[in-house]
């Protein structure tokens, strides 16, 4: 005992005195490189030069303009994009009318089986529950609608993303190969390739179909790779000294123990599939989508916010019934009757399950049970606009001493957004590319330092820089303001369990209400400008935020705490010296979800006057500009790679820094006990 | 415990079994049926393309789709239309909501058949590409009412400063700056709605030297919003608008008086030189139809040919839909009912 300890000492001294010649190293090089490039860039002068323009807006409209004229001649067209087009209607129109044939009676009951055999009475009361909200709210018609296209987008992005990501997760330059397309994928704005896709697969549900493809198997392939990789060595080794061919090896072993990341994988699947219905909707298709945008036409909150909740009833319903996850290693251990082991066969309850939904739907057809009873319908757009009056009147103005939400609006733009962008803006482009490589070698080394260099140049090689600059400076600013609200939220949610549980809900209806439902509120309560659009970034980005957060605190092992506490350190102190520092790669990577999350709603934001890159996308779709949507698409992606890789970097690095120390200490440890027989 | 509640939840199952095996015997044959019924019917109201491309070409009453575009005036015609098309010439409509931007490929490839309230400053490009350069969509002629986009401001600042009736009272920068926000600094702030409406703004305050800065609120929504919360506050506030539209009829607005409309400067506007600095010209809404139509559905075509609606009588229906909260079915059927000799001019 007394040997173990008596090296920390000489450790902690030599952690004393060697950071600064080593930070100083660390700092020497990228404030070299930073001098390098603004040398080089003062050369050139503070004009972006014209022979680094990338051409790309003139480019995209030639490549549109003629694929308008000449497309549907195309034997692309013809051969590929049509046929695929067709074959998505032919399938969502069966899928609601197979809906439509069930009846709600007999689209509940199903609802009810499937979640009471994935998950149990829970799953399958809560699942048949918030189903019915969605027909309680008036909206079971078009839930159907929206239902149907969903469940043809979410089974078209699985059969895509799940082997997809299977391939990632058993290769490394698969993985490395995709990487880019699925940043791309996940964090080019919608608006951007919308009308291009009407054009190749025609308005309506082929287009939205594809578009959520596109927006939802990102997350699917990422997740399924992870989980094969999270598979221990140890199981394939097993697999492989009993003779398991590859094949087997995969899915004997690897898929079934991934078995919990591809359900959370499905999970992501199908949240990002309905955040997707109000866009598509845009384009033609019917349902709850097509209402919220109506609301939102006429501007009236209650309109826009009844039907914007039915479609994250129908999400959580869908969701809690395909993810429930029964215990079933319980159930194996238990002897099973010959029959309970025949109803548990796929198979046969397949058929159980199918069978008895058919038995509920002709009871619903001969009872005449055709539409759902409207004497159960509640009406909440008039109570949602009462409160957003009530609100409107006693927030915005008149509040002691802050003022109300107004003057908050003109202090944000006055102090904090008008003079970020001014210093953005008012920087010679070259300054701020150094400055970022700068930052990126300091966190991550050379390699991120050249990554954000080059992607930088990039946006000014879109003739985007002012634009991109402006974005920026909001995405600071919104970024700043979520993380002051979600991790002291979050460190409370870790502290108190009844804090979590007023949460979740909040969360779970935060994650999935589609932004467009809270633009108007957000206008109402702060004057139109660049204010509404931070604001709603916020609203859509701290719920990642506070669950990241909460969860690093909570997963902290117990004895560094109690440790902590028995030296007599007040809760303060354990949470600011012992929970907060073990939890940093979860906060990190909290801040990293709150970057992404906030540049995803840059468009939205676009259209309550954020103004910036957002906008640019928007006049892909509204002014058929589709190069200038393209040109500030990739720039929002640029913006995103280099966010993402920085923040990321500060979470690993965190890592490394706990594991250096770890391992210098281990290391000593060792020499010690070496040296003393 | 658990091994006594299993076998029940098997037996409950079992019981499930059983009624369906006797229930799916007799309900089979039934159902298919009921299944074929649905999928059609859900092909015409529910689905868009699909019925239009799979009905027989050249026969009167092939169904047809219209588009209705997010705004109430594009909704009273095409309900007009439908309401007349289902009852006269018994061609079942289905309308189609959509943005106007996506209708036009819509239109180009035969998905959607007409759309009949188009702005003429918005779609430019569109009637450049795909009627006149590429022919698969065609004019069906004027709609009928005029549009006009303009500068507006609440009728109330008026009572205070009468001067600011014409463009010449934000001369003042003092006056000017009664619109002044925090987006906007010193200057008066002049707010445009959806950046994607055709807009001279910017031009005319730098042709005509006045005191304001440009914002844009980024979408129609948000334009709204800021008049009607510039209403309850009492406050200054100058934008681009446009009749017709249903927020004229709620809140007091007055269009400020720019310079009349000369040759010189549409020709300034024409050739995007941006010396434009005169009032916005008016808009002739006219109706478009694709190519594909007039061999698919003549009487159809001719119908939505002959269509044509008076600002008043647009107004009239939208006021049933926006004011009494009528559904734009029922309004547009109360019409045609009411109107037999407008309707038989379109079928003559």
């Amino acid at each position: 005992m007394a040997i173990a300890t008596a090296p920390l000492p000489t450790s902690t001294k030599r952690h004393a005195v060697s950071p600064w010649p080593d930070r100083l190293r660390r700092m020497a090089v990228p404030a070299l490189v930073m001098t390098a490039i603004i040398a080089v860039g003062s050369a050139i002068g503070p004009d972006i030069p014209t022979w680094l323009d990338a051409h790309v807006k003139p480019k995209v409209d030639e490549i549109y303009r003629w694929t308008v004229l000449h497309g549907d001649t195309n034997w692309l067209f013809t051969n590929v994009f049509t046929p695929i087009g067709d074959a998505i209607k032919w399938a969502t129109d069966h899928m609601l009318s197979l809906l439509q044939v069930l009846r709600w009676p007999g689209v509940l009951a199903l609802t009810g089986l499937i979640g009471y055999r994935t998950g149990g009475t829970r799953a399958a009361l809560t699942g048949v529950i918030v189903l019915a909200g969605c027909g309680i709210l008036g909206f079971w018609d078009n839930t159907m609608e929206t239902l149907a296209l969903m469940l043809v987008s979410v089974m078209v992005s699985l059969l895509i993303g799940i082997p997809l990501g299977i391939w990632a997760g058993l290769s490394d330059r698969a993985e490395k190969s995709m990487r880019g397309v699925l940043d791309t994928a996940q964090v080019m704005p919608l608006y951007v390739y919308l009308l291009p896709l009407v054009v190749a697969f025609g308005i309506g549900e082929p287009a939205a179909v594809i578009a959520t493809v596109i927006f939802a198997v990102p997350p699917a392939v990422r997740i399924t790779s992870l989980g094969i990789r999270a598979v221990a060595g140890t199981s394939t080794e097993v697999g492989t000294s009993f003779g398991c061919t590859s094949p087997q090896l995969l899915l004997k072993v690897r898929l079934p123990l991934a078995r919990r990341s591809i359900l959370l994988g499905v999970n992501q699947v199908i949240m990002m599939a309905f955040g997707i219905v109000v866009y598509a909707a845009i384009i033609g298709t019917a349902g709850l989508g097509r209402d919220v945008l109506n609301g939102l036409q006429k501007v009236n909150v209650g309109n826009a916010f009844a039907p914007g909740l039915a479609i994250v009833f129908a999400a959580i319903a869908i969701d809690r019934i395909t993810t429930g996850e029964r215990s079933r290693s319980a159930a194996s251990d238990e002897p099973q009757s010959r029959l309970q082991s025949l109803i548990e066969r796929p198979a046969t309850c397949a058929i159980l399950i199918v069978g008895s939904v058919m038995v509920v739907a002709l009871a619903a057809k001969l009872l005449g049970a055709d539409e759902f009873p409207t004497s159960w319908t509640v009406d909440i757009a008039a109570p949602v606009n009462d409160a957003a009056k009530w609100v409107n009147d006693n927030f915005r103005s008149g509040v002691p001493i802050i003022g109300g939400t107004a003057s908050f609006s003109d202090f944000i733009v006055i102090n904090l957004l008008t003079p970020a962008r001014d210093l953005l803006q008012g920087a010679a482009w070259y300054v701020v590319v150094a400055i970022v490589t700068a930052i990126g070698w300091a966190s991550g080394g050379w390699r991120l330092g050249a990554l954000c260099g080059a992607c930088f140049v990039g946006i000014a090689s879109l003739r985007v820089w002012d634009l991109a600059m402006d974005t920026l400076s909001q995405v600071l600013v919104a970024v700043t303001l979520s993380l002051l609200i979600a991790i002291p939220l979050g460190i409370w949610a870790a502290r108190s369990a009844t804090v979590e549980r007023i949460l979740r809900p909040l969360l779970d209806v935060a994650q999935v209400m589609p932004a467009f439902v809270y633009l108007v509120p957000v206008i109402f309560l702060f004057n139109v400008g660049r204010v509404p659009g931070v604001i709603a970034s916020v609203i859509y980005a701290i719920p990642p935020g506070i669950r990241l957060t909460a969860l690093g605190l909570q997963q902290v092992p117990y004895p560094p705490r109690e440790a902590a506490l028995s030296f007599g350190a007040t809760p303060g102190q354990e949470l600011v010296k012992v929970q907060l520092p073990l939890a940093t790669r979860s906060i990190m990577l909290a801040v990293n979800q709150t970057i992404i999350l906030v540049l995803s709603v840059v468009v939205v934001a676009a259209l309550i006057g954020a103004g910036g890159l957002g906008l640019e996308t928007v006049y892909g779709l509204t002014k058929k500009e589709i190069g200038r949507g393209v040109a500030g698409g990739l720039a929002i992606v640029l913006l995103a790679v280099v966010l993402d890789r920085i923040t990321q970097s500060w979470g690993t690095g965190a890592d490394r820094r706990i594991n250096r120390r770890a391992w210098a200490q281990r290391r000593s440890r060792r020499t010690i006990e070496n040296a003393t027989p | 415990m658990k091994a006594t509640t299993r076998p029940t939840r098997a037996a409950r199952w079992l019981l499930a079994g059983a009624l369906l095996l006797g229930a799916a015997a007799c309900g089979s044959d039934e159902k298919k049926s009921d299944t074929t019924t649905a999928g059609t019917t859900a092909g015409t109201t529910a689905g868009t393309a699909a019925s239009g491309d799979t009905a027989a070409t050249g026969e009167a009453g092939a169904g047809i789709v219209l588009a209705v575009n997010p705004w109430t005036g594009s909704a009273v015609n095409a309900n007009v239309a439908k309401v007349v098309l289902e009852s006269k010439l018994d061609t079942e409509v289905t309308l189609l909501d959509i943005d106007e931007n996506a209708t036009w490929p819509g239109l180009d490839a035969g998905d959607i058949d007409a759309v009949l309230e188009v702005w003429p400053s918005g779609h430019a490009a569109d009637v450049a590409t795909y009627i006149d350069e590429k022919k698969s969509v065609v004019n069906l002629g004027l709609l009928g009412p005029d549009a006009k986009i303009g500068w507006y401001i609440p009728t109330s600042v008026l009572a205070d400063n009468p001067e600011l009736a014409t463009w010449e009272g934000f001369k003042d920068p003092d006056t000017a700056a009664l619109f002044a926000t925090a987006e906007s600094g010193d200057l008066g702030q002049f707010l445009m709605g959806d950046p994607s409406y055709v807009s001279y703004d910017e031009q005319i305050i730098a042709n005509l030297e006045l005191p304001l800065k440009f914002v844009v609120a980024g979408s129609e929504a948000a334009l709204i919003t800021a008049i009607q919360q510039a209403e309850t506050d009492g406050t200054p506030l100058l934008m681009q608008f446009w009749q017709p539209h249903w927020l004229q009829s709620k809140v007091a607005l007055t269009e400020v008086k720019l310079p009349d409309v000369t040759d010189a400067c549409l020709a300034s506007a024409a050739a995007a030189d941006g010396g434009f600095a005169c009032d916005y010209p008016i808009d002739n809404l006219f109706k478009a139809a694709s190519a594909k139509l007039e061999t698919k559905n003549p009487a159809a075509f001719a119908l939505l040919s002959k269509l044509q609606l008076t600002t008043e009588q647009q107004n009239e229906i939208a006021a049933m839909i926006d004011g009494d909260g009528m559904p734009a079915a029922e309004a547009a059927k109360a019409w045609v009912e009411a109107n037999p000799d407008v309707v038989n001019a379109w079928l003559s």
